[in-house]
């Protein structure tokens, strides 16, 4: 029954649910108290041990029923032969014939006999017992379901049925039970191939989801493609709840601090030294404001697609930040990000700011007029762009003066450092004004470079 | 077994005190229901777990649906105290936990200026002054100025208790984590006078209404409890138990209507509470069943948005014959 149970863990992490090695633990303990006779009580007490969010539930009851209907040999009917022989023994020849078949029990012979019985109970038992010891529930990708069910077949003994029916047919090539016999192993070939299909879409999406998001997270931006988008998005997320979560708590230190000795005697004076009021060293809440600028220019398209969906992402979970977009003009997307859903926000903000003809000059005077008033020495300015202005006026001193204003200005570039100054990249110039430049084209060089961000900010 | 266990947690399992109560789901089930809480089979499994497991219970779900009663009748229903930590943004240890009673302390040592004074007499120098007020010092920092908050009182109960730990997604993310030290090991260190250890481990129930995503730590610790809006029949059974009087035909009414509405699009769906206050409402009003005029004048009763109520009111006759069809339906012509 452990084994089962720890398949149970396995295909529930195959759906997705991560399951904990101490909500294992308890749920072994609580299907102890509860026993395997109820169905639904089992259900529950494994949903309250090991679901721990609400829009888990779902996913648990579809793992659970998947797991526990068994379907395999489900429609097996006792062959004719074998129904006939039942009715009449003497009257059909080829009964005796099959009888010898099922002599053995054990073997070939065992196997086909279970077919001609009907008996399906003992052929599904079987076929678990044989997937067990092959490790079928290790299976994690399609390219593998011809090895298993092969590794399958030779365990419950289908080498030997072939074997068998080789023999037959060479001693009297046209008897019927060599068809019969022939019908019985596609049969179970059949159920095999379904069962490991089944096994497969249990516990192979999660190391396949794995695999795939481990792809997304160090291919270039530029590379990935539309269509994963909305796995995108929850990696993405994922990130950057991890990084307002790792961060947050820095800036909100205890409201209420200690003692205030000093302050408490003063005010207590009045009362003859007799301290009836005490007073409490409060610490100042520092809470991070960021301003993000996002280029969504054409050159940079493929780039501004991940670039807002992580604004978007730090924009739900950040309290503090305002957003904004520009090709030449600078947009405020602040409102637009808060009333949307992810993907219309991105493709409205794409559709309406984007377009041909980077301007950062036109950009940065728009900053100065928007922007700056809002920026003071608890800003981080952070700009995301390839600092290609089609050889326009750069305006750099308006950077100059964020630099001057802000607590820190960041740039993240999504190209190579050693394109940017080339043609007309300005980065060259503008990076003296940058506390922070790096270049940032995967998820994973935008969460480290994020992450090395904010750790300054929280100390700095 | 009976000795191991007292090796590894020398206080008293509360699983010893009331293993009748909790010998199986159904008798779980049948303990609810005996002081009118109708358990749903997931809620009673998930008690039943509790209890045995010695885990505590995080319960969510929307506002109203007797997240915090489930714990009050659970009380109840072993007959020990309900403790109950309503948790808010800013709270601290020393408000969940213990604090010093400052002010007194501060009294105490004003009033005993002349006791001092005679205690230090005698005693030359300042050093030893200090070091004769050293073997007292300690007098200041016993349980007489400890002012004992809800979690320390929840250790100290010799018979056990409830410990409700309302709403903890009100509370900032470092109160979470000093939770779990106590919910873990149910002791809690005072600096001053030691380790303090759970005379009985309370049974815990954290309730959440999901205003913010809990740490995966906390979740770890606890089962994991969902309670949704009643279905129907489940419906009718708590207002039979909660408003006794009521006709069965009203009811089945009422609970059609109610069903129906949270069908609609609003911004806050009636509750199970809620629909409580409407039945005793129609109860007083001498309503027999559902008519038109009656519940437009009610409709404030459970659903508190003026837009919602201008919503419901545009459908009322279409809702109200769906509730009276369902009622006829089940035999109540």
């Amino acid at each position: 029954m452990r084994a089962t149970l720890e398949d149970l863990f396995k295909a529930l992490r195959g759906s997705g649910l991560d399951v904990a090695l101490n909500a294992q633990i308890d749920a072994s303990r609580a299907v102890a108290l509860v026993g395997w006779a109820d169905r639904d009580l089992l259900k529950s007490a494994l949903r309250t041990t090991l679901v721990k969010a609400l829009p888990d539930h779902a996913v648990f009851d579809d793992c659970f029923e998947r797991f526990f209907s068994f379907s395999a040999f489900r429609q097996l009917r006792p062959s004719p032969a074998v129904q006939l022989a039942q009715l009449a023994p003497s009257a059909v020849s080829p009964a005796p014939t099959f009888g010898t078949y099922g002599q053995g029990g054990n073997g070939a012979s065992g196997l086909a006999a279970m077919v001609f019985s009907g008996d399906s109970a003992a052929l599904a038992k079987r076929l678990k017992e044989a997937a067990r010891q092959i490790g079928l529930t290790d299976i994690w990708v399609f390219s593998q379901k011809g090895y298993y069910i092969q590794k399958l077949q030779r365990q419950m003994g289908l080498e030997a049925l072939d074997r068998e029916i080789a023999e037959v047919s060479r001693q009297t090539p046209t008897a019927p039970q060599v068809v019969e016999l022939r019908q019985v192993r596609q049969r179970v070939f059949e159920e095999v191939r379904n069962f490991v299909e089944q096994q497969l879409a249990l516990y192979g999406t999660a190391p396949t989801r794995q695999l795939h998001d481990d792809f997304l997270q160090t291919q270039k931006l530029a590379h990935i493609e539309r269509r994963d988008f909305q796995r995108m998005h929850e990696i993405v997320r994922r990130i950057a709840k991890r990084l307002a979560e790792r961060h947050a708590r820095r800036n909100r230190r205890q409201l209420r601090g200690q003692l205030d000795f000093r302050k408490t005697l003063r005010r207590n004076a009045t009362y003859g030294g007799v301290m009836f009021e005490t007073f409490w060293r409060s610490e100042v809440v520092d809470r991070p404001r960021v301003i993000a600028i996002c280029d969504v220019s054409g050159s940079v398209r493929a780039y501004a697609r991940f670039l807002l969906l992580f604004l978007y992402s730090l924009n739900e979970l950040v309290s503090d930040i305002r957003s904004f977009a520009f090709t030449n003009h600078l947009v405020d997307v602040s409102p637009t990000f808060a009333s949307m859903p992810v993907e219309q926000a991105v493709d409205k903000i794409i559709g309406a700011v984007g377009g041909r003809g980077t301007d950062y000059g036109q950009m940065f005077l728009d900053v100065l007029t928007q922007v700056l008033p809002k920026v003071d020495r608890k800003t981080t300015v952070l700009i995301l762009g390839d600092a290609r202005n089609n050889h326009g006026d750069a305006q750099v001193g308006v950077l100059n003066l964020l630099h001057q204003r802000s607590r820190r200005v960041v740039w993240l570039n999504p190209e190579s450092r050693l394109l940017w100054g080339q043609g007309d990249s300005e980065m060259k110039r503008y990076l003296p004004f940058c506390h922070i430049a790096r270049e940032c084209s995967s998820l994973k060089q935008l969460e480290r470079v994020l992450d090395d961000l904010l750790r300054t900010h929280g100390n700095g | 077994m009976r000795c191991l266990l007292a090796v590894t947690y020398s206080g008293i399992y509360m699983k010893n005190l009331y293993q009748q109560q909790f010998s199986s789901v159904d008798a779980v089930e049948q303990q609810f229901a005996r002081v009118d809480y109708i358990a749903s089979r997931q809620i009673a499994t998930t008690i039943y777990l509790a209890y045995n497991l010695q885990k505590p219970v995080l319960v969510e779900g929307p506002a109203g649906v007797g997240k915090t009663e489930l714990a009050k009748s659970l009380a109840q229903l072993i007959d020990v105290p309900l403790i109950r930590l309503q948790c808010y943004e800013g709270l601290d240890e020393s408000k969940a936990l213990y604090e010093w009673k400052y002010g007194k302390q501060l009294l105490y040592t004003q009033l005993l200026k002349d006791k001092l004074a005679e205690m230090m007499s005698g005693v030359d120098g300042l050093a030893a002054s200090i070091e004769r007020l050293h073997a007292h010092d300690d007098l200041f920092f016993s349980t007489h100025f400890l002012e004992p908050r809800p979690l320390y009182q929840a250790l100290h109960q010799e018979a056990g208790c409830v410990l409700l730990i309302d709403e903890i997604d009100k509370a900032d993310p470092e109160f979470e984590a000093f939770l779990l030290e106590v919910l873990s090991d149910f002791q809690v260190s005072v600096p001053e006078i030691g380790t303090v250890q759970a005379k009985v481990k309370p049974l815990v129930i954290l309730t959440s209404n999901n205003t913010r995503e809990l740490s995966d730590a906390l979740k770890r610790r606890c089962l994991h409890l969902h309670i949704p809006f009643p279905d129907a029949p489940l419906e009718r059974l708590i207002l039979e138990r909660r408003v006794p009087g009521l006709a069965a035909r009203l009811n089945h009414e009422l609970v059609a209507f109610i069903q129906a509405v949270r069908l609609m699009d609003l911004k806050k769906q009636p509750s199970v509470s809620e629909t409580i206050d409407w039945a005793h409402t129609l109860l007083l009003l001498n309503a027999e069943h559902l008519d038109l005029e009656m519940v437009r004048d009610t409709l404030n009763i459970f659903l508190k948005f003026e837009d919602d109520i201008a919503n419901a009111k545009e459908q009322l006759p279409g809702l109200i014959s769906t509730a009276q069809q369902a009622a006829r339906h089940a035999g109540h012509a």
